[in-house]
């Protein structure tokens, strides 16, 4: 491995392509450790993303192809049946649908509901502001468990269960996306406020058009992960959702594993198209989410 | 408590610094309600249910300390936070190393394989428990699974994986370790980066090889990095469940039977739930003493001055 090599001739970043007289002629050992750190580097794309990929073209294998010994993974005919079967079957689009517009929905709300209160905490004066601020924060510290199996018992006594409402709500406020919005809120000088507040801007006013121009590249952050929790969440949904109009897409892969067991093709091709929207949300943004990890705090 | 006030030094702007209670109660109702219906009410209401045998169709009855007399004396539910502090001991140093490893790759590459690398590691994390799941279980089939194909070229015998008592919790900590890598790598990166490169180079004139300057320089200047993925690492891996509910429901003889898939199954089956509930908050109790253990543990000689 490329342990042994020395590490200082890293070209900054950006400035790859051309260092001609200056460095010194690369020795035998930098070719060589150069090529080491480039197979090392394949063995890390390789491990995160061959499950993903061998799940891919397992929905092109007819179902009695998907385990076989001897392993292979590609498959003996390409079949394209498993992809439109899936797609034809109106309770896996429903499905898919009702949570994408559901997430949707969710990540709409709490960034709404957060982001004003980040900005109430980052920038009002109020009565009680600190016991509402460690109150909020304290519920950061809740794990899930110590909470789920009571909240079921009071949204079953709201008459929540079975409606949309029930998976929207209850996990759109959160103290960790507040926290993290407050940051942010704290960054923004103050300067560009008390013009607009000299100017007779209300606190609102500059919520709406200063502080709300400016979020998104920590939105889209916030939203992702959002968007992400609603989407993957399986436990919540198979306790409060029974009904086939609600039901959501993680739910119904398992529910498909357990019930047709045998159809192994067509459950690689429905998990498939059930990664794809996170997968491509994730390839979109990913400048700002990979960007988005700082570590301030933690010196 | 009066802020009236404000701060002295923005005296200029007269005004600015007044109180708005109208429309900071206003803008934050919608996230007081919803954290008090959902978050806090439900933990005090857990409180309270945990001192009584509640189920939804008796009348409930007082009884005390018993709901958590039972569930500490339970063997099963003591086995199942040890089987948890097993997982996470699997899970979180192999992603703590992996991390690390991937880390100082990606700070020697060009910033193109960089981002390659960066994105393909994170790609599992967007991944649900439930895919995840799926993959696996297929990955480990007995008879045509890719594991079994895999260790056949070393000439070990086929293994039943998840269906083995012994293997089943590392083969569980397997796709918990793949979904949970690319957080850590990334914020183990962002540390690395952050650290000065004149210290190597100095180093480096000193004769230092990579052994000692990641000994001497990265390791304690990352010491609070490390301390912080190891917490939050270990609070996540005690609490997993997803996986072992899908991938073998707590078997094979509950050998994947973690906490919070035990206190679940309760919740399912038990017509009271009290012993459900009173469970979670210990389990909660437990956490959040070891977190604190291990914070004290590392944080006892005063952390380097980055």
């Amino acid at each position: 491995m490329a342990i042994t090599q020395r590490m200082s001739a890293r070209p900054a970043a950006g400035r790859v392509v051309s260092r001609p007289a200056l460095d010194p002629p690369r020795s035998r050992r930098s070719v060589r450790g150069a090529a080491s750190r480039g197979v090392a580097g394949l063995v890390f794309v390789l491990a995160a993303l061959f499950p993903l990929a061998w799940m891919a073209i397992a929905g092109f294998k007819a179902k009695t192809e998907v385990v076989r010994t001897p392993f292979q993974f590609f498959p003996e005919v390409w079949l394209w049946e498993n992809y439109a079967q899936i797609l034809d079957d109106p309770a896996f689009v429903r499905t898919m649908l009702v949570t994408f517009g559901g997430a949707v929905l969710f990540a709409t709300l709490s960034l709404t509901v957060n982001s004003m209160g980040a900005y109430v905490f980052a920038r009002l004066e109020f009565a009680f502001k600190r016991t509402l601020w460690a109150l909020v924060i304290t519920t950061m510290f809740i794990p899930g468990m110590a909470i789920l199996l009571t909240s079921f018992i009071v949204v079953t006594k709201l008459r929540m269960l079975d409606t949309l409402a029930v998976l929207v709500l209850p996990a759109a406020a959160s103290a960790a996306h507040v926290f993290f919005l407050r940051q942010f809120y704290l960054g923004i000088p103050l300067a560009l406020e008390e013009a607009a507040l000299i100017d007779g801007a209300s606190r609102w006013q500059i919520y709406r058009y200063i502080f709300l121009p400016m979020s998104k590249p920590v939105f889209v952050v916030v939203g992702m992960t959002s968007f992400l929790a609603f989407w993957n969440s399986y436990v919540w949904p198979i306790m409060t959702i029974t009904s086939p109009d609600l039901y959501q897409v993680q739910q119904y892969l398992a529910t498909f594993r357990s019930e047709r067991s045998t159809e192994l093709g067509l459950l690689m091709a429905g998990s498939t198209l059930a990664a794809l929207p996170v997968i491509i949300l994730f390839l979109f943004f990913q400048r700002y989410i990979i960007g988005g990890i700082r570590i301030s705090g933690l010196k | 408590m009066t802020v009236i006030t404000g701060r002295g030094r923005r005296a200029p702007g007269a005004g600015v610094r007044r109180q708005d209670n109208r429309l900071a109660y206003l803008m934050l109702a919608p996230l007081v309600i919803l954290l008090g219906i959902f978050v806090i009410w439900p933990l005090i209401y857990a409180g309270y249910l945990s001192f009584f045998n509640w189920s939804f169709y008796q009348a409930s009855e007082f009884v005390g300390w018993r709901n958590f007399s039972n569930v500490l004396t339970d063997r099963q539910f003591v086995e199942s936070i040890l089987r948890g502090l097993r997982f996470a001991l699997m899970v979180v140093p192999s992603i703590l190393v992996i991390a690390f490893l991937f880390a100082s790759l990606v700070k020697t590459m060009g910033r193109r394989a960089a981002t390659l690398l960066k994105v393909s590691i994170y790609i599992p994390t967007v991944i649900s428990g439930v895919i995840a799941s799926i993959i696996f279980v297929l990955i480990y089939d007995y008879s045509g699974g890719i594991a079994n194909w895999v260790v056949g070229w070393f000439g070990i015998e086929a293994q039943a994986w998840i269906g083995d008592v012994r293997l089943a919790l590392p083969a569980i900590a397997v796709p918990a370790i793949w979904m949970g890598l690319g957080i850590s790598a990334l914020i183990m990166l962002a540390g690395l980066l952050d650290i000065p490169e004149s210290y190597y180079e100095a180093a480096e004139l000193e004769g230092a090889n990579w052994f000692q300057r990641t000994w001497y320089i990265t390791l304690p200047l990352m010491k609070n990095i490390f301390l912080y993925l190891l917490i939050a690492g270990f609070t996540l891996a005690i609490q997993q469940f997803e996986l072992p509910l899908i991938m073998t429901d707590g078997g094979p003889l509950d050998s994947t039977l973690l906490p919070n898939l035990f206190i679940f199954n309760h919740f399912r089956d038990d017509l009271f739930v009290g012993y459900s509930i009173a469970a979670a908050l210990l389990l909660f109790l437990v956490l959040g003493s070891i977190s604190a253990l291990i914070f004290k543990a590392l944080n006892s000689e005063k952390a380097v001055d980055g």
